[in-house]
């Protein structure tokens, strides 16, 4: 019964002494972990639930918000301790299941680096405060006798939905202020902008079944997608169907979702657009009438990226090219997808647009892009955000706009590319408020630091970024207690705010589940449905973790717009960087998650740390071989890793991971590998304002230190052990025939 | 862990199973063919340490020396068990259930001292505990290794619930295998080393599993 966590981790750490006999960092602590009697502490319950059975699990419904896709959870707790995760069933967007993000939350929970006590920051440095001098210097600055409104406040989060999402954006309107920057380094900000307008709905829905075959330029739906572990489920039905999908995935530097595809393309990166026109090339010779039906514009652009010029461009063989178009062809509908090596440019609109162009030319619009629709709660929906607004908050906090800023979910010190000046920016805004669960690097250079719940322990409502037919909102309940008292709920905080502006509609909530409580009941009888009574329907809802609010049908508008491509100019003698995202580490805000370090990296297999990734004609040029230390110098700083050596990369591109490199955050996080945002250049998409996260050139120098890079799997061939049968494809074709071979 | 949850719903599922109420039935059955067979088995049965009548077992053996350890009440096992007769089970109700045999909650405590020997000092100090609304923090006696996976659900069922001819009253007999005849003691005093050699001994004499990953899992 008393068996914690703590006592078990360092027990660990006892048995990595005596049975290993490494030298183990951190003895700060003095073992607890004994049988010898008397000693430990078995605490009895004081009356316990009905269903309470010391030892025996119980599952909570909740919803993960370890990113924006919203999925639904079921916690394991047993004797009042959240254990384990899983997805739930009920869910449409998870349906059950769960990636390694979503497992490892509740290390984040239990992460002992959480922020426990609120901070002020006076004379220079944060020191501790309680709560009643925290949010009286909160009054001071932001209470209605400070004198503060209008757009000199702003609020600066990750992706909100649901109730948190209604109560903020009330309280922008108390405080007389637009100013909500939404943050989110892993974004489809740019795609969302093309499929407003081309379409006129920013997330459609992607019938992946449906598809006989996808073509995706850098989407990396099993993997950073917008909702992974949905797509994941569908990615099994396309492959599964009774025409098993097939998959062609071309982008720089291999993603999850490049590792599972029947055909992978390296391509220049950038001139992903121009391969999408060159394919529509292919598709459209000699059908005249087609052709005639385009605008202008698009039909001079098509006719003019004729087979030889778009493999010069792209670096894309003319015969993949035609392969490419002839699957399309014989494989319709299917499903041409952009994901962020073509946003990440400046004329990454362009490209995704040109791409979108692809969808309408093979008719995919309407039979595998469908409308999303909408529902009857549009202020549920979540508000994803990109990285427009963190260079808008660099700006304002530049011009001095603004004097008091509220941070949540998003950690933009570390996110910012050096070349934004954003720490420095941000002395130019008087007090900056972080409500935080870790100390990240934000929080550290705030004025205010407010401990809020961990995930596991708060409420609130969700509605991830992308729903699927069944559009639903997800209810996080808290699977334990706090574990820390000195923490607040945000829900909670808001609702304080609020009060303190004396907005008349939240007066009478006691706290954020009364008023969650309250939002339940006056819910419409079409989404109560068979429920008795509200609390019938609030401890149903509880129960099943997932409300379905139902969909109201709509319709897309397909549209051409004007596209046009810089000129593309032969190579120059330095590299193409790309910020590779994983799922995993994420933006880098799971750094601070052991589990998530150890988890080998999915393509390279490296734990723990940064590195270099290269195509081996690269590393041969470069002289240079896996381990070595290497500098990746961009005109905007550099970063030092060891060098990685895979075929799954174009020979002109050098991937950097996100997600290390944390100068705060936490014991685990802090001081490990590099970040590869820090030395992006402060190119951004012309058309949408976003940052062009691919479009940085670096050179690569040899540092003259070497060490093994640790990683999973020491070697990437068999040794000729056949632990896996391969045949070579001239064999399989003369004995299985060609049907299934692509 | 404190004061129990602050869920206000019912949980989704549940990862064991809870013993249906039907079984006490079943249990009076048993105990019934038990008295019946009584005088057969008092001979055929093997004994070993001198232990009384669970039949189909050989106890474990093995002897520990322990501490004795200062609870925050003396809590009287003698009074509750050897003079009052009730049934391990009854506050140790998890064990037939779970790994863990579990401390009895203490409104299980209150139960019967809110009318019982209130005017003794060890029950007015519960009392006090009950009234603060705060939980008793006993100290631990038996314990094994967290990596060891024990569960007390097993042993009972294997020496007690699928065990014929062995009476549910004597369930105590089952308990003392390794935590000592504690019914003569007051607070628990650990007399049995529970270590490996302990474990496996008892496993081999008496046909338990015997693979690694049955207890290092």
């Amino acid at each position: 019964m008393s068996g914690n966590d703590i006592n078990r981790r360092d027990f660990l750490k006892i048995l990595g002494w005596s049975g290993v006999g490494v030298a183990v960092a951190g003895c700060d602590r003095p073992t607890t972990v004994t049988l010898e009697e008397g000693k430990e502490e078995v605490v009895a319950y004081l009356q316990p639930e009905e269903y309470v059975i010391p030892g025996v699990g119980v599952w909570f419904a909740s919803t993960c918000q370890q990113c924006p896709a919203g999925c639904g959870v079921h916690g394991r707790v047993r004797e009042g301790r959240v254990l384990k995760m899983e997805g739930n069933p009920d869910s449409p967007i998870n349906k059950g299941k769960l990636c390694q993000m979503g497992q490892a939350g509740v290390q984040g929970h239990y992460n002992p680096d959480r922020l426990k006590k609120p901070m002020l920051r006076k004379g220079g440095a944060l020191a501790e405060v309680s709560w009643e001098e925290a949010l009286a210097a909160l009054e001071q600055k932001v209470g209605p006798a400070s004198g503060l409104a209008g757009d000199r406040f702003a609020w600066f989060t990750g992706t909100v939905s649901g109730h948190q999402s209604v109560l903020l954006s009330a309280h922008l309107a108390a405080m007389g202020s637009k100013n909500h920057f939404i943050h989110e380094t892993i974004n489809n900000a740019v795609a969302r902008t093309v499929n407003q307008d081309m379409l006129g709905e920013a997330m459609p829905r992607y019938d992946l079944p449906a598809a006989k075959m996808v073509l995706s330029f850098g989407a990396d739906l099993v993997g950073t997608g917008s909702s992974p572990v949905h797509f994941s489920g569908e990615y099994a039905k396309f492959r599964t169907g009774a025409t098993r999908g097939v998959l062609v995935q071309v982008e720089p530097k291999m993603t999850l979702t490049g590792g599972s595809a029947d055909l992978w393309v390296a391509i220049r990166p950038g001139t992903e657009g121009v391969l999408a026109l060159g394919i529509a090339n292919q598709l459209l010779l000699g059908d005249e009438l087609k052709v005639a039906g385009l605008p202008e514009n698009l039909r001079t652009l098509i006719t003019a990226y004729n087979l030889e010029k778009v493999a010069g461009i792209t670096g894309v063989t003319g015969d993949r090219i035609t392969r490419i178009a002839k699957l399309l062809k014989e494989r319709s509908p299917s499903l041409v997808l952009a994901g962020a090596s073509v946003e990440g440019h400046a004329h990454g609109y362009q490209s995704a647009a040109a791409i979108m162009v692809l969808n309408i030319v093979l008719g995919n619009v309407g039979k595998t892009i469908l409308p999303s629709g909408s529902s009857a709660f549009p202020q549920m929906e979540a508000k994803a955000g990109g990285t427009r607004d963190l260079l808008a908050l660099a700006d304002a906090a530049d011009k001095k706009a603004l004097d008091v800023v509220f941070f949540h979910g998003a950690n933009p010190v570390y996110t910012a590319p050096a070349a934004l000046g954003l720490t420095d920016k941000l002395k130019n805004i008087p007090f900056k408020v972080v409500f935080a669960v870790h100390p990240d690097e934000t929080a550290m250079n705030a004025d205010l630091v407010l401990p809020i719940l961990s995930a596991h322990e708060d409420w609130g409502t969700h509605m991830g970024v992308y729903q699927p037919e069944q559009k639903s909102i997800s209810i996080q309940q808290p699977l334990m207690e706090r574990l820390y008292p000195d923490t607040k709920g945000f829900g909670d905080l808001l609702l304080a705010l609020l009060k303190a502006r004396q907005v008349k509609e939240y007066e009478s909530f006691a706290d954020y589940y009364g008023y969650l409580k309250n939002a339940f009941a006056a819910l419409p009888a079409s989404v109560k449905g068979d429920s008795i009574s509200d609390e019938d329907f609030w401890g149903k809802s509880l129960q099943k973790g997932v409300l379905n609010i139902g969909t109201v049908a709509g319709t897309l508008n397909p549209k051409m717009v004007e596209i046009s491509f810089p000129e593309f100019k032969s190579d120059a003698p330095d590299y193409y960087l790309v910020p590779s995202a994983q799922l995993g580490l994420w933006d880098g805000r799971h750094a601070n998650l052991p589990w998530l370090q150890e988890a080998p990296d999915q393509i390279s297999k490296v734990v723990w740390n940064s590195w270099v990734e290269m195509h081996p004609a690269t590393a041969a040029k470069l002289g240079v071989k896996e381990g070595d230390f290497v500098k990746v110098s961009s005109a905007q700083g550099a970063v030092e890793a060891q060098v990685y050596v895979y075929k799954g990369i174009h020979p002109q591109v050098i991937a950097v991971p996100m997600g290390q490199g944390h100068e705060e955050y936490g014991r685990y996080a802090k001081g490990r590998g590099v970040n590869p945002l820090k030395i992006l250049a402060p190119v951004v998409d012309a058309k949408t304002g976003e940052l062009a996260l691919y479009g940085t050139r670096v050179t690569v120098a040899q540092s003259g230190r070497r060490e093994v890079l640790v990683k999973l799997m020491g070697s990437e061939t068999q040794l000729g052990r056949k632990m896996v049968s391969t045949v070579t494809a001239s064999v399989f074709n003369r004995t299985e025939g060609t049907k299934n071979v692509t | 862990m404190s004061h129990g949850y602050l869920f206000l719903s019912g949980p989704v599922g549940s990862s064991g199973a809870v013993v249906p109420h039907h079984r006490s039935s079943r249990y009076f059955l048993m105990a019934l063919a038990a008295l019946v067979l009584g005088f057969f088995l008092t001979i055929s049965s093997a004994w070993a340490d001198g232990a009384a009548g669970v039949p189909n077992a050989v106890p474990p053996k093995g002897e520990h020396e322990g501490k004795n350890v200062e609870q925050p009440i003396e809590f009287p096992h003698n009074i509750h068990v050897d003079v009052n007769k009730i049934n391990c089970m009854y506050c140790h109700t998890y064990a037939r259930r779970s790994k863990v045999a579990g401390i009895p909650p203490t409104s299980k405590c209150m139960g019967c001292h809110l009318v019982i020997a209130t005017d003794k000092p060890r029950i007015k100090k519960l009392t006090e505990y009950w009234e603060k609304k705060e939980p008793v923090r006993w100290k631990k006696v038996h314990d094994v290794p967290d990596f060891v996976h024990f569960t007390h659900e097993k042993h009972l069922k294997r020496f007690v619930f699928d065990n014929e001819g062995m009476s549910v009253d004597k369930v105590s007999e089952v308990c003392a295998f390794c935590h000592g005849d504690v019914k003569k003691m007051t607070v628990a005093h650990k007399v049995k080393p529970l270590n490996m050699g302990f474990c496996a001994r008892c496993h081999e004499a008496n046909k338990g599993p015997f693979d690694c990953w049955k207890c290092h899992k």
